[in-house]
């Protein structure tokens, strides 16, 4: 039985963190996991006409954030079957039901303190994601590991 | 003689060379073809000339004769000195004669008499005649007329011919010249930059630039031979000083263990175990001669190719036992939670004893700096590298000085007391230099010390 997660990301090597707690979470068994990463979708036309997720994913990801990625990739070799990063645009409740139904998601990780990095177009989605219908953990970094534990993503890249 | 002049002489020769060549066989080519065209035409012209002349002349009183003269008259121009002859040969008479007669090359008439019609060029007149045969009298109609054609427009086309040639021979010389003298300007740069160089500066390298490749490879070519160069002489020079830094640790701890051992009289054990320890640090002292000596021999190399297959977070224990014994108070935290199921994406390739010093040097000055507060090793990898990241809490480096700890002997200005040379962290860099990887220092003073390494994969090479 694989499960499915879903983990917002803002492409910060840091935001990984908490896929990476979500997956000492699920310990007993596979996952696959479903990072977004929203965004407000753009209003020009032509702007739509050419739109393409995989672009927009590609041209956010660093260097830095692939190596971290694969480095929880091969972390969890056994446990993670799936990584797809998709993009969000919705601004409300229905279309993120919606969305995690399409997904099939079952459990939804969100930090409790780390704030995602809101850049030009992005928005924060873990208000609705609070509201979502399925089960939201909510990860506190500081509380369950210990300091040195909780920085070491970041340590690697800073 | 043409080996000796230089190269941006002989590139303008050769080029312009080409490019004059190719005009001079293009405007001749013009002026070939142009020039025959008109004379076939010209003759063709002469030609029905005369056959209308000997409609109208040899039929006269038909009414076609008629309407062709006044055709003839209105439509065709008169040309240069036109003329029309009609001759009637008889059988008696002598062609030389006729010939004089009408001023009229002799081959021409034969010719014309023989074949039936000729053409013939006597400077610039031309002539074109038929023969025909009325009522069993031959007659020869002759038309011929001076070639205005020929005389001018020929005359003007070489005129301009020659003029465009001459200016297309000026701008291609003065181009072939212009790019022979800039083509080389980078390379000229680079020598003028690599003249610079010598063995006092050769931290010096050239600037790269992006917009030529074959010269951005050359400048990066001269940078890795440079760089090359630079580690040769560097650990050629750094030999002793290394030596002398990391023969340091083990011939204290040897002669610690005599002396403590020699103190009083002990139990046979007592004298085995401190032999045994002494024996131990010995074996120490040869790995690493052997691992120096290696070091300043691929210093020669460059980049050196090793055999062994070994696993970092082994090497990250031994080196933790090494140091452990040295300073037992030390708080090296080895961080495995990011460490990979699969223990082959730890492999690489390298030498133990090279990786052991590095990592030693590394871990110990992390400790001493800090005064043995903790020291977090953590191991990580991606598909391609290991990431080592070694974070500690101690006097950190002036971010002014960042760019110098990696020179030998340097020492920062706040690490006055701290014991030591300045030697650890060059040789350090060195060391993972030569396995391919890369060594990364950054610091905030007074808060700590990360370094990061990362080194590539056994099988992603």
């Amino acid at each position: 039985m694989v499960k499915n997660i879903l983990v917002p990301i803002d492409f910060r090597v840091a935001s990984l963190n908490t896929l990476k707690l979500a997956l000492d979470y699920c310990k007993d068994q596979k996952v696959n996991a479903v990072l977004i990463y929203a965004q407000h979708l753009d209003d020009s036309i032509t702007e739509l006409m050419f739109y393409s997720p995989g672009k927009i994913i590609r041209s956010l990801r660093s260097p830095e954030f692939n190596h971290a990625l694969e480095i929880i990739k091969n972390r969890f070799e056994g446990l993670l079957g799936d990584i797809r990063i998709e993009l969000f645009h919705g601004n409300n409740k229905n279309f993120l039901n919606n969305f995690l139904s399409a997904q099939k998601i079952e459990e939804i990780f969100i930090p409790k303190t780390y704030e995602l990095n809101i850049t030009k177009r992005a928005f924060d989605p873990i208000p609705i994601i609070k509201k979502a219908n399925i089960r939201v953990v909510q990860l506190e970094w500081n509380i369950s590991y210990n300091k040195t534990e909780q920085e070491q993503l970041t340590a690697l890249f800073n | 003689m043409i080996t000796k002049i230089n190269t941006k002489i002989k590139v303008a020769l050769v080029v312009g060379l080409v490019f004059i060549t190719i005009i001079i066989l293009f405007g001749g080519a013009i002026y070939f073809f142009q020039n025959k065209f008109s004379f076939e035409d010209f003759y063709k012209r002469l030609e029905t000339r005369a056959s209308i002349s000997a409609k109208y002349n040899l039929e006269p009183d038909t009414l076609n004769a008629e309407s062709l003269k006044a055709i003839r008259n209105d439509h065709l121009d008169k040309l240069e000195k036109e003329k029309e002859y009609l001759i009637e040969v008889l059988p008696g008479t002598e062609i030389s004669q006729v010939g004089k007669k009408y001023d009229l090359p002799e081959y021409f008439l034969n010719d014309l008499i023989s074949v039936g019609r000729s053409r013939a060029k006597n400077g610039n007149t031309f002539f074109a005649g038929i023969k025909q045969v009325i009522d069993n009298r031959t007659y020869l109609v002759i038309v011929s007329a001076e070639n205005y054609y020929a005389s001018h427009h020929l005359m003007f086309l070489r005129n301009i011919l020659i003029i465009s040639v001459a200016l297309v021979i000026l701008i291609v010389v003065s181009l072939s010249v212009y790019f022979s003298r800039h083509i080389f300007d980078p390379i000229k740069q680079i020598t003028d930059k690599v003249k610079q160089i010598s063995t006092e500066n050769l931290h010096l390298r050239l600037d790269k630039n992006n917009n030529n490749n074959e010269i951005s490879e050359l400048i990066n070519t001269f940078n890795d031979l440079l760089s090359r160069i630079e580690t040769a002489l560097e650990t050629q020079k750094n030999f002793i000083s290394n030596a002398s830094h990391e023969l340091g640790t083990p011939l204290t701890s040897i002669i610690g263990e005599a002396d403590v051992s020699l103190l009083k009289e002990r139990s046979i054990t007592e004298y085995q175990d401190s032999l045994k320890n002494i024996l131990q640090q010995a074996d120490r002292l040869d790995q690493i001669t052997k691992s120096l000596l290696f070091l300043a021999q691929t210093g020669y190399k460059g980049k050196a190719d090793f055999v062994e297959t070994l696993r970092i977070d082994e090497i990250i224990w031994e080196t933790k036992q090494i140091i452990d014994k040295l300073n037992p108070a030390n708080k090296i935290f080895v961080d495995l939670s990011l460490l990979p199921e699969d223990p082959k994406k730890l492999k690489v390739k390298g030498n133990r004893q090279l990786l052991q010093l590095a990592f030693a040097n590394i871990l110990s000055n992390a400790c001493k700096y800090s005064n043995n507060k903790p020291v977090s090793v953590y191991i990580a990898s991606s598909h391609a590298l290991v990431f080592l990241t070694i974070k500690d809490q101690g006097i950190g480096i002036p971010e002014t000085e960042l760019g110098y700890i990696y020179d030998p002997f340097f020492r920062a200005s706040n690490t006055k007391l701290f014991e030591g040379y300045g030697i650890g962290l060059p040789l350090a860099r060195n060391v993972i230099n030569l396995h391919r990887g890369e060594l990364l220092v950054t610091s905030v003073l007074n808060e700590g010390t990360t370094v990061q390494i990362k080194l590539p994969l056994i099988f992603f090479r």
